[in-house]
């Protein structure tokens, strides 16, 4: 299928010619509020946030501690759906450019349809998708229909602590970014990072021809200070959901929080 | 029938990728222990001595002349620790052991299968933890007490509806934390890719007697076999060695709870569409927004927005049929059994029972049936009066 180029692509290319790591966070859309969700985004957008993970809550999940447990639970007693999502992102993307991914759970896109769900995803210009409930040997059918979409999504890769020799399988046609799970378990165990972090880091870094960013229990910069010379960035989410929470979603305190992140990141 | 650890579309490994090396050890301790002789001499040795199997298929005369057609009820209930759960967690502890594993965590509904699995936990001194809705800690007190004395750990969860979906959820979020030294002992016929054919590998024992009884007793085999379905782990366990008898019916009992069409039930194939839940694709309860929909029903034991795998591909395939039955018709059973034959029923074998009643009217005298009586009624003594307290016993 044609393509045009993938945001999130682009993006890493950009970090990559200027020599910056990437930094991600995570929101689960429609917290407080659908609007405040649109206008989050932008403030993130100017902020300097590379790519935003957008959650789609579902009422079961599994990978997710209790931070974003009750974060889901709360948007889905808001009413907030797929569809409120789509439309959300398709507003903001008249004038926002920033590379956005879903994050979500299988069932949902099952439910949508998955052929209609790759199809609106490209329509309305989502550029990735994380699915924690989709190992490799699963997404057949998800990446068959977003093969078959011009513009589709990108299907990101996790791998994990104990992967070990599956990480090879598991990103031979990956594309984006490989996003590195760095504990056991669920999101937001706070810095409880796995023993041997590094050296599994530095095995995916080998194997991998894409970047690779670290996800699960980081708070600040310092979390991530000591593995830095691996990584090509993180992903903040349980934290940044409890930040916002803490101050109202007030939209100058993720600014600040995000180029404080930003800076530290790229500091020698 | 399995294929890609697929029962047709249904089943499969949707966990996150943290678990697939673990579900891989798995799969590996699995059919090597399933294929070890001495595996098999073990399990059976406990099933024997410990669990005191085999249980009767009790000809139930007077119910059988009541309803006009010959009623056998296979006795699950008189395991040891009152239902069919344990023969299941026999097997896997064996396995947990086999692989070194220490401790183990279960899920628990009715908290038969969280008192089995601690009951397995403190024979093979394992540590154990049992997750358990707050919901159902409440309606089932008593396997609250039960699983305490036997040095389990029971973990409240608070989480969504508080009952045996949320309770799998925390089961399977430790799990994925601590699986290098923690078996978890899954009590259904659910979850990724081996446990549903574990699960029934280890229930199968219940249709291998039952088929070798019939056939002594009768000198063939039955025209329906009858079971609950919550997860389905006692109907898959009932309906396993008839699977292949293509002239012996198989009929799923789902608990229709206040009735399908006030939306209060849970009966997955009754309105459900093909979902994924719990690392499995099958039939699931679910919302307008594509979310799992809280289940209801008297009975905890089949109070589960989903069901197992196999059971979708016998009901796709038409080899089983699904029926469902109301919170009010399986009290009603119940009650009937207390009186006509003297056993309390565990309110999930009492759905089974209704249907089977409904379904007798439409057999001949000379016809058989087999109900699964997966369990005792202990636990439900305080449900099952204040159902009563109104409307009295008679």
């Amino acid at each position: 299928m044609s393509q045009t180029e993938n945001r999130i692509e682009k993006r890493f290319a950009e970090l990559q010619a200027e020599g910056k790591k990437a930094f991600i966070t995570y929101m689960t859309a429609g917290l407080p509020d659908m609007e405040t969700t649109k206008a989050l985004i932008r403030a993130q957008e100017e902020a300097g946030t590379d790519i935003i993970e957008v959650g789609v809550p579902f009422s079961d999940p599994t990978a997710d501690g209790p931070v974003i447990q009750d974060a889901s639970y709360r948007s889905i007693c808001n009413g907030t759906n797929l569809k409120k999502i789509f439309q959300a992102i398709e507003e903001i993307r008249v004038d926002c450019g920033i590379p956005i991914v879903f994050m979500m759970y299988y069932n949902t896109i099952m439910y949508y349809g998955i052929e209609a769900f790759a199809a609106k995803c490209a329509q309305v210009g989502i550029d990735g998708l994380i699915v924690p409930d989709l190992p490799k040997e699963e997404q057949d059918e998800l990446q068959e229909a977003l093969d078959q979409t011009e513009n589709a999504p990108i299907l990101i890769q996790l791998v994990s602590p104990v992967s070990g020799d599956r990480i090879p399988m598991i990103l031979e046609n990956a594309r984006g970014f490989v996003y590195c799970v760095s504990s056991m378990g669920v999101t937001g165990q706070a810095a409880d990072f796995h023993k041997n972090v590094r050296a599994y880091l530095e095995n995916v870094k080998k194997i991998s021809k894409i970047p690779v960013m670290m996800g699960f229990g980081i708070r600040t910069s310092a979390d991530v200070e000591q593995l830095k010379d691996i990584i090509d960035g993180c992903i903040v989410g349980s934290h940044f959901i409890q930040l916002m929470e803490q101050h109202q979603y007030d939209l100058e305190v993720a600014k600040n929080y995000i180029r404080t992140f930003k800076k530290e990141l790229n500091e020698a | 029938m399995m294929k890609n650890k697929k029962y047709g579309e249904y089943g499969g490994q949707y966990v996150a990728e943290s678990l697939m090396n673990t579900l891989k050890e798995l799969e590996t301790a699995y059919g090597e222990a399933i294929a070890d002789p001495k595996f098999i001499e073990e399990y059976q040795y406990y099933l024997k001595e410990y669990v005191g199997r085999e249980t009767p298929l009790y000809y139930a005369a007077k119910l059988s002349e009541k309803y006009g057609t010959k009623i056998y009820l296979k006795r699950e209930d008189l395991n040891h620790t009152g239902a069919h759960k344990i023969n299941n967690v026999i097997g896997q502890i064996l396995l947990a052991k086999r692989m070194g594993k220490k401790k183990v965590i279960a899920e628990t509904g009715a908290g038969q299968h969280g008192v089995a699995t601690a009951t397995g936990a403190a024979l093979f001194g394992m540590e154990c933890t049992v997750y358990m809705g707050e919901e159902d800690m409440e309606r089932q007190a008593l396997n609250v007490f039960r699983m305490e004395m036997l040095g389990a750990k029971v973990e409240c969860v608070k989480t969504g509806s508080r009952t045996l979906k949320d309770a799998t959820n925390e089961a399977i979020r430790t799990w994925a934390k601590t699986a290098e030294d923690t078996f978890y002992i899954i009590g259904s016929a659910v979850g990724p890719h081996p446990y549903p054919e574990m699960v029934k590998e280890f229930q199968r024992v219940i249709s291998v007697e039952a088929k070798k009884q019939i056939l002594e007793k009768e000198g063939r085999l039955p025209d329906c076999v009858i079971a609950c379905v919550g997860g389905g782990s006692n109907s898959i366990g009932m309906f396993a060695e008839f699977i292949e008898e293509k002239d012996v019916e198989l009929i799923g009992v789902e608990a229709a709870g206040f009735g399908i069409e006030t939306g209060k039930h849970a009966s997955a194939f009754a309105v459900g569409k093909p979902g994924v839940l719990h690392g499995m694709r099958s039939y699931l309860l679910q919302d307008e927004d594509g979310n799992v929909q809280i289940a209801s029903s008297i009975s905890a034991g089949l109070d589960y927005p989903g069901v197992g795998p196999e059971h979708a591909y016998l009901h796709d395939t038409g080899r089983a049929t699904y029926v469902p039955i109301t919170d009010d018709e399986a009290m009603e059973a119940l009650l009937e059994l207390c009186k006509v034959e003297g056993i309390i029923p565990a309110i999930e074998s009492a759905h089974a029972l209704a249907y089977a009643f409904k379904k007798a009217k439409t057999m001949t005298k000379d016809q058989i049936m087999i109900v699964n009586l997966s369990g005792r009624g202990d636990k439900d003594v305080h449900t099952i009066a204040d159902y009563f307290k109104d409307r009295g016993y008679n």
